[in-house]
């Protein structure tokens, strides 16, 4: 093998390795990271549990239908996390409109979240992954 | 700087009186109310970051007290202060520094005033870096030794502007913060020996953190200041840390850190411990 053609083929090489590599790792969504079906429903159980002895965002809820959250954010969760679901409920800026929702409350709901999940034993890892998934609706949800 | 220093303190009572009256002082998420730097500023340690101290959201405001305790090899540093976050635009700080030589015991005591206005951005959730423009009064209360090493000056003013960017799933998954500072300062140690001197340096000094996440209360991370050197006959070098916070809760955290200070009034690589405890409020 001349040099120019060694030279070549070990990026060749690697190049393939590396897509051997991602297509036997295909369970790498973010929804598996978190435990799949199962972990997310846990999560939005605990989720609501803990937004329920939150006195500071629980007036925020005091009109929600507690089933219809429910399934709006197991389907919710399972779509930021990539999971096989489609969210069929409103847009996050028409949810909010009009509940006048503060830094403060979105913080505070953020703490919630990650109480749940620790609660439910995500690792630290896939929890921040869907927080940062989360945060991107920040703009969405705050001062509507 | 008496009547300076009595007007912070003022300011730090009507901000204190105000946020009494203001719910949800720890509005923002764990540790991102940074911990307390030499200048009192809300940091980092060895730098100020471009987070307002305590958890305040707008328009709530919140504060911060801590003592801090550097140990290197010739000399101690004991620094303690206070800031107030108003409305997560604004911190005034305030910090009074007394650094021992122990060799004979000599205290050259220093306060230092720092004004930060939060410009544009946000540490957490925004695309755009948190950048805040900050200012930092140093007033000598001992200056014989900066006369008698030949410092132009017993007392100088730093600018600055800072940016921060944290990532939520960073490093490893870990939160990670980047923080950038950009200095003018003509201090010599920190205005420990005064301002200014007979081999002035350049003015602009580059500052920079980085801090990881690695649960939810314990952070780890490095710091660097670059830092001028005016004097000909002793020379100042570039300080650097590694630390590790704690953060139990929101309302007090625990930092220590390995500091290199470089030589320090002749004596050469000072190195150390440096421990911090900050209360938020």
């Amino acid at each position: 093998m001349s040099s120019r053609a060694r030279s070549l083929a070990l990026p060749l090489l690697l190049s393939v390795s590396l897509t051997a590599c991602s297509s036997r790792a295909p369970d790498a969504t973010l929804y598996e990271a978190l435990g799949g079906e199962a972990a997310v429903a846990t999560i939005v159980e605990n989720f609501i549990l803990e937004i329920a002895q939150d006195e500071r965002v629980i007036d925020h809820f005091e009109v929600s239908n507690v089933q219809r959250f429910r399934v709006m954010m197991n389907q919710h969760l399972c779509m930021v996390a990539d999971g096989p679901c489609t969210y069929e409920g409103d847009s996050m800026i028409d949810t909010h409109a009009g509940m006048g929702v503060t830094e403060a409350d979105f913080n505070a709901i953020v703490e919630d979240m990650m109480a749940a999940m620790d609660k439910a034993g995500i690792p630290l890892g896939p929890q921040n992954r869907l927080l940062e998934r989360l945060a991107g609706f920040r703009g969405e949800i705050i001062h509507r | 700087m008496r009547p300076s220093l009595a007007l912070a303190f003022m300011l730090l009572t009507l901000a204190l009186l105000s946020s009494t009256a203001q719910a949800q002082s720890d509005g923002r998420l764990r540790g991102t109310g940074g911990v307390s730097s030499l200048s009192g500023a809300g940091g980092g340690g060895l730098i100020p970051w471009a987070t307002l101290t305590g958890y305040a959201t707008y328009p709530a405001t919140s504060g911060s007290v801590f003592a801090t305790h550097a140990d290197v090899d010739d000399f101690t540093l004991d620094v303690t202060g206070s800031a107030v976050n108003i409305r997560d635009r604004a911190e005034v700080s305030v910090a009074r520094q007394n650094f021992d030589i122990k060799a004979n015991g000599a205290r050259i005591s220093q306060d230092v005033v720092g004004l930060k206005l939060r410009l544009a951005g946000d540490v957490l959730y925004e695309q755009l870096p948190q950048v805040v423009v900050g200012v930092e009064h140093q007033a000598l209360r001992d200056p014989a030794t900066a006369r008698a090493v030949g410092a132009r000056s017993t007392t100088g003013t730093d600018l600055y502007v800072s940016a921060a960017r944290a990532w939520i799933a960073g490093v490893a998954g870990r939160t990670t913060l980047l923080n950038v500072n950009l200095r003018h300062s003509s201090a010599n140690q920190y205005g420990l020996l005064g301002h200014g001197g007979d081999d002035m340096d350049g003015r602009w000094q580059l500052e920079a953190a980085v801090a990881l996440f690695l649960t939810r209360s314990w952070v780890a991370g490095a710091e660097y200041r670059q830092k001028p050197d005016n004097l000909r006959a002793l020379e100042e070098h570039d300080a650097w840390d590694l630390f590790v916070a704690w953060f139990p809760d929101k309302r007090i955290s625990l930092t220590a850190a390995w500091v290199n200070l470089g030589d320090i009034a002749g004596a050469p690589d000072q190195t150390g411990v440096y421990l911090s405890l900050q209360g938020a409020f």
